[in-house]
């Protein structure tokens, strides 16, 4: 009979392992810079942002074995990174998400109707040359509560699905557009709002109920 | 409700002011992402979109999620250099197999 040689274990081992460091380097080079992108839009800062991809990639490396290829690599490694954003985040002991509501969005004053620097007429891509507008704009996103600029980067800044997103972060795809839309409404309020509301007093003249009241 | 129905002059303001009570903004206000990302049920679509053209309040507050939704999508993200790139994966794979 023939027993299993105890040497041949750190043969398999070592195969197995060069295999996956060769498909890691694969999924590193395909991925670094997409999850760089998406680092850089959950934690906004670059030191943070790289902590975040090498934690990402590390976990990936370590759970590689256990990808079965029935979601898309990018999803895979997209639901890694939340997870380990999440981790990281409570280990700084941040105080907890707040939770948006519908009312706090409705406009208070003329001003807020509209973008406070106008992008009529311009493409996105022509209006963000302007240094001003990119810079209000990453301030309003790093504003959003995690969970909800979470959501954000995953559907209008990365492109998944609502069902994607779902996936990733464990909501059902109503819940996602929910939190996507409180998101977006956020934003919009800081881009227009800016500066707007410090100098003026709110609820005087509410311009969606003039004479509603 | 004053219905816009002429476009004409070229100027912005209402012609009549706008009512609606805050409940009935909340009403629209939820809607507003579905109906910019073309998920709206029809007969809801038309229905907002019918309100949409009588308000110009609420026309200029969709125009301008809109385009912050635009925003969003084309944020410029920094690369990370080519040097950077090779230093975070040494230092992963040094981790990962740690001697």
């Amino acid at each position: 009979m023939k027993t299993p040689a105890p040497a041949k274990q750190p043969a398999s081992v070592s195969r197995n392992e060069a295999r996956t460091a060769a498909s890691f380097d694969a999924l590193y080079r395909d991925h670094v810079d997409q999850m760089y992108r998406f680092a850089t839009r959950l934690c906004g800062e670059p030191e943070a942002a790289k902590d975040l991809v090498q934690e990402t990639f590390l976990n990936a490396y370590r759970g590689y074995q256990t990808f079965r290829g029935d979601a898309q690599v990018s999803t895979w490694l997209y639901a890694i990174a939340a997870r380990a954003c999440s981790r990281m985040r409570r280990k700084r002991k941040g105080a907890p998400d707040r939770e948006l509501s519908l009312e706090e969005f409705i406009p208070t004053s003329e001003g807020e109707l509209r973008l406070q620097i106008p992008v009529d007429g311009l493409s996105p891509e022509e209006a963000l040359q302007n240094k001003e507008l990119r810079q209000a704009l990453d301030r309003a996103i790093a504003k959003l509560p995690k969970k909800y600029r979470m959501v954000l980067a995953l559907r209008d800044m990365e492109g998944l699905s609502a069902k994607e997103v779902g996936s990733i972060v464990g909501l059902n795809e109503r819940a996602v557009k929910s939190r996507l839309h409180r998101a977006r409404l956020f934003v919009r309020r800081e881009l227009s709002a800016q500066g707007i509301a410090t100098s003026e007093p709110s609820h005087n003249g509410h311009p969606f109920m003039q004479g509603g009241h | 409700m004053a219905k816009r129905t002429t476009t004409r002059s070229v100027q912005r303001k209402p012609a009549r002011p706008h009512r609606h009570g805050k409940g009935r903004c909340v009403a629209i206000l939820q809607k507003l992402s579905a109906y910019i990302d073309d998920e709206l049920p029809g007969t809801l679509c038309e229905e907002l979109r019918k309100h949409l053209g009588a308000c110009p309040n609420c026309e200029e507050f969709v125009a301008s999620l809109r385009q912050t939704v635009a925003l969003c999508q084309h944020q410029p993200a920094p690369a990370l250099s080519q040097a950077e790139r090779a230093r975070m994966r040494n230092d992963i794979l040094r981790a990962a197999r740690p001697r």
